[in-house]
């Protein structure tokens, strides 16, 4: 260590601080910097630790960095410690059912972790021959997703979407479904999102078991915090820090990882902010110049290698429901299964508010996941895309001008379209149903029976929120 | 940004809808007028007729007239089912093609041998949709049908009737009432008998006649004379309700359009303005990073 390579703070504006150090003892770019500060907290002082981040060599001596944490209690000339390394978070599996902020502190108040070893939050992608190439579809149990844009075993999905329509439930309803049924590691990471939101769930994975072993789901779980409430820094970093820990899951024990990110658009923020601050010139729409650098950094590193597997589920906010920004677009690239979720049918009452027309995921191709899954995917998207196509037509002239075969595809799409609702365990005490799992054997069975045109009779209300078809068939006699 | 094209392109297409509709709901009131007169003119004549029937039963002149006597035989029943040639007149096909279905089932739950004529492109394709059979179809009736054009129909039916093929004929069609009720009807043409006394009580004091020549003699014209009139009005009716529900769901229609036209201007609007307001502040934003 470099213990000795000591600097001092030279300017402070906002989150971005500038240190001066001996002209020729420099610290590396994203190495952590640490400032001690005296804070006062109702009336007591405390001396905390800031952490900073180098970012530019200024020339003359002087670094900027970005802080990780609020620079209060900064002042000019205080001393900045070089650590020699960038940021290094504990990784292992003493991790598990712990809370962490982006440095690796715990920060659930049951104390701090036993460290066996530290790794840094920068490194490189695997190599190009260490990644895996199975593709295998990885099963949630719900209905429109496993038909249409069905999660990839040791991919990427992100979950596109505007302000309330749902991204959030859906990544904790994942949680409930893949963290319970699954036997490895999952790592949460709450990337700039509700604090409270972050509360919730840490409770939640606390009551939810593990299958019948009486494990919480939270005992397999790593959770990774920059909420809202952070600076820029924190919150540029704190995928890093669980996407990190997920490595060395993947890398050293070798079990299939699940990792949670809860919202990479707040990534591109946060990056967006540092930006500015660093004084760069803004790129298209105010986005930082590097925004495709950045999420190609990160995106790059989640990915499974021949040692072991990480899926990865990303929300990805939508500012004003407009996919082409630039950030959920640089996103997009990256994955193997997008979900979109569209607000005309959250608006419907219909949930999860997936556009079956907008999402679609790498492996839909019947070598990868059979003829007949193929085929009735396909199908029901042909429904409803000609159901979408009349739409204006309905409006103007109705229903009763459609020729007799258009008027039996509404009339199905507007079936489909309510059977692709489904009640969720973690909306529960919302909806009032109970959650269903539908095998996704039940979820091709249903659709193509439903295209074939065999529950024609169903009024189209009894499709609301069921499980497989034979629900369906149930709930409409209740309504006799 | 694409969104804008395809909002323009939409709009253009709503405006293009409303042009057609808008005409099509002027010729449908201009017709409308027209064909009204019509079938209002024929109606006394089409009562008077029903009533001297009635009248002429009922002084019990040949109740054993073969175009009177209810048959309860297993002879085919004859249907006519009523449609239009043209579309964009809302539910005026449906209502009536889906009663004119229901009666078919019902007569054939019955144990009956059907013998369906459909008239009009809409019922005929209707039909070949659900692949039901039809035994015959006629697409060449205009739109305001004349005599001359029923006339065969109700012949053919005539004949086969009194050649014992046929032990009922029944016609489905959209009865106009006024100009805001259209009922979708069946009627049942023949034998004649039911018809006969329902309409006779309506009719006032029964008048004593003196026949010359002989009732029966008299009943065999008139008979007919009465079939070919009803199942005429029939085709009236249903030409006249062709116009009213054309005119009904034209004006429905170019409002639903002027609604969309506006709703997809406002969307334009503002999606243009969004991205003005988006270019500038990324020009003013780019010019002062280099100040």
């Amino acid at each position: 260590m470099t213990d000795s390579n000591v600097g001092h703070v030279s300017q402070v504006i906002g989150s971005i601080v500038d240190a001066q150090f001996a002209d020729d003892n420099l610290p590396a770019i994203y190495n952590a910097l640490k400032i001690n500060v005296d804070r006062e907290v109702l009336g007591e002082t405390k001396s905390e630790v800031l952490w900073c981040e180098v970012a530019q060599h200024l020339g003359g001596g002087r670094v900027r960095a970005v802080a990780l944490d609020s620079t209060d209690g900064v002042a000019r000339g205080q001393e900045v410690q070089d650590t020699g390394s960038p940021i290094q978070v504990p990784v292992g599996e003493q991790n598990l059912g712990r809370v962490f902020n982006l440095v690796g502190e715990t920060i659930d108040d049951l104390g701090p972790v036993e460290v066996t070893e530290r790794r840094p939050i920068h490194r490189e992608p695997p190599e190009l021959d260490e990644l895996s190439a199975k593709t295998e579809l990885f099963e949630t149990g719900i209905k429109v997703m496993d038909l249409l844009c069905p999660l990839v075993r040791g991919g990427k999905a992100g979950l596109f979407g505007g302000a309330g329509v749902g991204k959030t439930v859906i990544i904790q309803e994942l949680i409930a479904r893949l963290a319970r049924f699954h036997s490895g590691y999952s790592c949460f990471a709450g990337v700039g999102e509700r604090t409270r939101e972050g509360n919730d769930l840490w409770l939640e994975m606390q009551e939810a078991k593990i299958g019948d072993t009486g494990k919480s789901v939270i005992d397999q779980t790593v959770m990774v915090f920059g909420q809202m409430n952070e600076p820029p820094g924190a919150r540029l970093r704190v995928a890093l820090s669980a996407l990190t820990m997920a490595e060395y899951f993947r890398d050293q024990t070798g079990v299939d990882t699940l990792l949670f990110i809860d919202n990479i658009f707040r990534f591109s923020q946060a990056g967006s902010e540092v930006s500015a601050l660093l004084g760069r010139m803004p790129s298209a729409v105010g986005y930082q110049p590097t925004l495709g650098t950045e999420m190609g950094e990160l995106q790059e590193r989640i990915t499974s290698t021949k040692r072991g597997a990480v899926t990865s589920i990303q929300a990805i906010y939508v500012p004003a429901d407009d996919y082409t920004d630039p950030a959920p677009a640089t996103a997009f690239t990256h994955l193997d299964s997008t979900v979109n979720l569209e607000r005309s049918i959250s608006e419907k009452g219909i949930y999860p508010a997936v556009d079956p027309l907008a999402s679609s995921s790498r492996i839909i191709a019947p070598e990868l996941i059979g003829e007949r899954h193929y085929r009735v995917a396909r199908q029901v998207q042909q429904i409803l895309q000609r159901y979408k196509d009349l739409q204006d037509i309905i409006a103007i002239l109705g229903v009763d001008e459609l020729s007799e075969e258009d008027k039996m595809v509404v009339r199905r799409a507007r079936k489909i379209e309510r059977f692709l609702s489904q009640p969720f365990y973690v909306a529960e005490q919302f909806t009032g149903f109970k959650g269903i799992y539908v095998s996704l054997e039940d979820t091709i069975r249903s659709f193509e029976e439903l295209c074939a045109g065999k529950w024609d009779h169903l009024p189209d209300q009894a499709f609301m929120y069921v499980g497989a078809i034979e629900d369906a068939e149930r709930r409409a006699e209740d309504f006799k | 940004m694409a969104n804008r094209r395809v909002l323009v392109k939409r709009r253009k297409t709503a405006r293009n809808i409303r042009k057609i509709t808008r005409t099509m709901q002027l010729i449908s009131t201009a017709r409308l007028q027209k064909f009204h007169g019509r079938a209002v003119a024929s109606k006394p004549y089409t009562e008077k007729l029903a009533e001297l029937v009635a009248d002429l039963t009922r002084a019990g002149a040949g109740t054993d007239h073969p175009l009177l006597a209810e048959r309860s035989g297993s002879g085919g029943a004859a249907v006519l089912v009523v449609s239009s040639n043209r579309g964009l007149c809302g539910g005026y096909n449906s209502n009536v093609l889906r009663l004119g279905v229901e009666h078919l089932d019902h007569l054939a739950g019955e144990g009956r041998a059907t013998d369906v004529h459909v008239v009009g492109k809409k019922g005929t394709s209707y039909f070949e949709f659900l692949g039901r059979e039809m035994d015959r179809r006629t697409t060449d009736i205009s739109d305001f049908p004349a005599f001359d054009q029923v006339e065969p129909i109700a012949n053919d039916f005539l004949e086969r009737f009194a050649a014992g093929t046929l032990d009922s004929v029944d016609v489905v069609f959209t009865r106009f009432i006024s100009a805001g009720k259209q009922v979708p009807t069946v009627e049942r043409l023949l034998p004649l008998a039911a018809q006969v006394a329902d309409d006779g009580e309506a009719v006032g004091p029964t008048l004593e006649y003196e026949f010359s020549p002989e009732p029966r003699q008299l009943l065999d014209e008139l008979l007919p004379a009465s079939f070919r009139i009803r199942l005429f009005q029939a085709f009236v009716d249903s030409a006249v309700s062709e116009q009213v529900a054309r005119m009904v769901a034209m004006k429905a229609a170019t409002d639903a359009a002027g609604d969309m036209i506006k709703r997809l201007t406002q969307q334009y609007n503002r999606a243009r303005q969004t991205s003005i307001t988006m270019e500038l502040l990324d020009i003013v934003g780019g010019a002062n990073a280099l100040s």
